[in-house]
C-alpha cells in the first residue's frame, strides 16, 4: 500500500496522459494531425465539474448518486461527438499543417472562451469537484483508467483489422486513391477525427474529480504540444506508440524532480533528441530491433527537395 | 471619430510589430517548408539581450546579473543611441541564436529527410530550453525598459478632433517607423538584389537551386539569421511599448504569429505583411466592454480563413499532384 500512496498519482496521470496521446492516434490512423484533442479534454473536463459542482445540478446528483460519474463521461462523450462533428467537418478539408494549425486556433478559441465565461468559474477555474465513487486515495482512480485504457486498446486493436480501419489506413497511404477505390475520405476522416475527440472528451470527464479542480490551464497550446510529442516520440504508427509515449513523458518531470529547476530545460531537451534520433518513435526504434535487419541496399540519393512529403503545403 | 483614428493608430503600431515577427516565421517556411516553433523564444530573448545591454541589471533570483554597455558614466549613457545600438546588438544575437537552432535542431533532420512534423517537436523543445535558462539565468519576474530615454512619458503628437483627444504615443511612431524601414528594406533585398534572387530560387526549388550553383545551406543560414534578427527585434519593440513579462513573454506572440502568416498565407512575404496589419487592426477594433475576448479574434480570424480560403489572402493554392 505503502508503493501504491507514493507511486499512485504517478501511475494515473501516466496511464491519463497516455489516452490522451491515444486520443491522437484515431485521427491519425487515417493520416490527420490534429490538435484538437486539449480542446475536447478541457470541454469534457468542464461538463463534468459543472455537473459535479453547479448548485442548479444538486437535484441530478441527489438522485443519481454514484451513477453521475458515468453519466457525466456519456455527456461528455456526447458533447464531444457533437462538436467534433460541427468543427471537423469543415477542418478536414484542411491537410497536414494547415489542419495542425486550425485546430491549434480551436483550442485557443476554447481556451479564451473558458477564461472569460461565468460558467466556467473565469480565469479562477471551478474547484471542490467531488471524487469519484467517494474515492479517497488518489491511486484508486486506477480502477476507472486502467479499464479505460484497457478498452481504448482493444477498441483500436479492432478498428485496425475491421473495414473502417483499413479505409482508414488507405486515406492515409493515399487520399486520392483511396477516393478512386470508392472510399468516401471526408465521411472516414471526421469519423476518425471524433472517435479522437470523444476518447479526449472522456479522459477530461474522467480527470475532472481526479485533479479536484478544473480551469482553463487543462486545455491549452503547451497541452497540444505535450500530446503531440507523446505520439511522435513513442511512435505514429502503432497504438502501442502514443500510449508509451504518454506514459513515458508523463513521469518524465516526476523522475527527473531531484533536478529542481533544470528539469523543464532537460525534459525539452529531451523533446529535441528524441525527434532528431528517434523518428519512428520508440516503438519503432524496438520494432527495427526485433526484427533482422532488412537487407543492405545503396543507400537512396538524399531527396534533391527538403520539403517534408508528408506534411506536404497543399491546404 | 475620434475613437476610430486612435483605433486606427494603435491597430497599425502593433499590426507592424506582428508583421515583422511574422515574417520570420514565414521566410523559414518559404525555404524549409518548416514552422520553427522556437520562433517565439527568440523574440523574447532579443528583448532580454537589449535590457541587458541597455540596464544590465537583473533582479537578484537569477544566476547572472547581466552587462550594461553603456555604464554610467560613459559617454551614450541613457541616451536614445545607446537604446538604438542595444536593440540593434540584440536583434544580432538573436540572429546568431537562431541559427545555432537551426544547426542543432534542424540540420540534423534534414540531412535525414525526417518528417517535418518532427521538426515541429523538435524546435519546440527548444523553445522549451530558451524559456527555462532564461528562467534559470535572470529569475522570473518582468521587467520595464526605460522608456523615458526617447520621451516616451511625452506623446508625439495629440490631435483635437471635434473636442477629443486623439493620442499618438512616440514608442508606436518609433515602432511603426522602425518597422516599414524594416519591411521595405526586406523587400528591396528579396526582390532586386543577387542574393534575394538566389534566396527565392532555393524557397521555389532547392534542388534545382543548387544544380544552378547555390549553396542551399548557406541560403539556409542567412534565412534563419534574417528571421532570428526580425523575431530579436520584434521582441524589443513590443517591450519597449509594454514591458518584458517574464520568460513566457513570447509563447502568445508565437502563436499569434502563425495566426498572422497563415492568414497572410504560408511563405508569402507580402502575406505575412497585409496579416499582420489585419490582425493588429482587427484586436485594436475589439469594443473595450469584450477586451477579454481580444486574444481569440487571430485565431477566429485563422480558423474563418482557413475555412474560406485556406491558402490565405495572398498565398498561391498549389495544386495536389497525384
Amino acid at each position: 500500500m505503502d508503493f501504491l500512496q507514493t507511486y499512485g498519482f504517478l501511475i494515473v496521470t501516466m496511464l491519463q496522459q497516455g489516452l490522451l496521446g491515444l486520443s491522437l492516434y484515431f485521427p491519425l490512423m487515417a493520416g490527420q494531425l490534429s490538435l484538437a484533442s486539449p480542446g475536447f479534454y478541457s470541454l469534457g473536463g468542464y461538463i463534468a465539474a459543472i455537473l459535479l459542482t453547479a448548485p442548479q445540478f444538486a437535484p441530478w446528483r441527489d438522485a443519481l448518486g454514484g451513477w453521475i460519474f458515468p453519466v457525466s463521461w456519456l455527456l461528455s462523450a456526447l458533447a464531444s461527438a457533437l462538436l467534433g462533428v460541427l468543427v471537423g467537418i469543415p477542418a478536414l478539408r484542411l491537410r497536414g499543417i494547415y489542419l495542425a494549425l486550425a485546430t491549434i486556433a480551436f483550442v485557443q478559441i476554447l481556451q479564451v472562451l473558458s477564461l472569460n465565461l461565468s460558467i466556467t468559474g473565469g480565469a479562477v477555474g471551478l474547484f471542490g469537484i467531488p471524487q469519484a465513487f467517494g474515492f479517497v486515495d488518489r491511486w484508486q482512480y486506477v480502477f476507472v483508467f486502467l479499464p479505460t485504457v484497457l478498452i481504448v486498446l482493444l477498441f483500436a486493436h479492432r478498428l485496425q483489422g475491421s473495414r473502417v480501419g483499413r479505409a482508414f489506413r488507405a486515406i492515409r497511404e493515399d487520399e486520392l486513391a483511396a477516393d478512386a477505390m470508392g472510399i468516401p475520405p471526408t465521411r472516414y476522416k471526421v469519423l476518425a477525427f471524433v472517435i479522437g475527440a470523444v476518447v479526449a472528451g472522456v479522459v477530461g470527464a474522467m480527470s475532472a474529480p481526479f485533479l479536484n479542480t478544473w480551469n482553463a490551464r487543462q486545455g491549452t497550446f503547451d497541452a497540444s504540444i505535450a500530446f503531440l510529442a507523446y505520439t511522435l516520440i513513442g511512435g505514429s504508427r502503432s497504438m502501442w506508440g502514443p500510449l508509451l509515449g504518454g506514459a513515458l513523458l508523463a513521469s518524465l518531470p516526476e523522475l527527473l524532480r531531484g533536478l529542481a529547476d533544470w528539469r523543464l530545460v532537460i525534459n525539452g531537451l529531451v523533446l529535441v533528441v528524441a525527434s532528431l534520433y528517434l523518428p519512428q518513435g520508440i516503438v519503432g526504434a524496438l520494432g527495427r530491433l526485433r526484427r533482422p535487419a532488412p537487407p543492405q541496399r545503396p543507400a537512396p540519393p538524399a531527396p534533391p527537395a527538403v520539403r517534408g512529403p508528408a506534411l506536404g503545403d497543399t491546404p | 471619430m475620434t475613437e476610430l483614428l486612435q483605433n486606427l493608430i494603435n491597430g497599425l503600431a502593433i499590426g507592424s510589430v506582428y508583421a515583422i515577427f511574422a515574417l520570420g516565421y514565414t521566410l523559414v517556411f518559404s525555404i524549409l517548408g518548416i514552422i520553427n516553433f522556437a520562433h517565439g523564444a527568440v523574440f523574447t530573448l532579443g528583448a532580454y539581450f537589449t535590457y541587458t545591454l541597455v540596464v544590465g541589471q537583473f533582479e537578484n533570483n537569477g544566476l547572472i546579473k547581466g552587462v550594461n554597455l553603456f555604464p554610467a558614466g560613459s559617454p551614450f549613457h541613457g541616451s536614445a543611441w545607446a537604446f538604438a545600438a542595444a536593440a540593434v546588438i540584440g536583434a544580432l544575437l538573436s540572429g546568431v541564436v537562431a541559427v545555432i537552432i537551426e544547426r542543432l535542431a534542424f540540420r540534423p533532420m534534414r540531412a535525414r529527410g525526417a518528417d517535418p512534423l518532427l521538426a515541429l517537436v523538435s524546435s519546440l523543445g527548444v523553445a522549451l530550453v530558451i524559456v527555462n535558462l532564461i528562467q534559470i539565468l535572470v529569475g522570473a519576474e518582468s521587467y520595464s525598459f526605460p522608456t523615458d530615454i526617447y520621451g516616451d512619458l511625452k506623446p508625439a503628437l495629440i490631435l483635437h478632433v471635434g473636442g477629443k483627444l486623439v493620442v499618438v504615443r512616440t514608442v508606436q511612431v518609433i515602432i511603426f517607423a522602425v518597422s516599414m524601414v524594416l519591411l521595405l528594406i526586406l523587400g528591396y533585398v528579396i526582390g532586386r538584389t543577387r542574393t534575394g534572387k538566389a534566396l527565392r530560387a532555393v524557397a521555389e526549388n532547392p534542388g534545382t537551386a543548387s544544380l544552378l550553383g547555390i549553396s542551399v545551406e548557406r541560403f539556409i543560414v542567412i534565412t534563419f539569421f534574417l528571421s532570428g534578427f526580425l523575431g530579436g527585434l520584434a521582441g524589443t519593440l513590443v517591450s519597449t511599448a509594454f514591458s518584458v513579462a517574464g520568460p513566457y513573454f513570447g509563447v502568445a506572440y508565437g502563436l499569434k504569429g502563425l495566426a498572422v502568416i497563415v492568414l497572410g498565407g504560408l511563405g508569402s512575404i507580402p502575406g505575412a505583411v497585409v496579416g499582420g496589419l489585419v490582425i493588429g487592426l482587427a484586436e485594436a477594433f475589439v469594443p473595450a466592454q469584450y477586451s477579454a475576448y481580444k486574444d481569440a479574434v487571430a485565431f477566429a480570424l485563422l480558423f474563418v480563413i482557413l475555412l474560406l480560403r485556406p491558402q490565405g489572402l495572398l498565398g498561391r493554392l498549389q495544386i495536389q499532384k497525384v
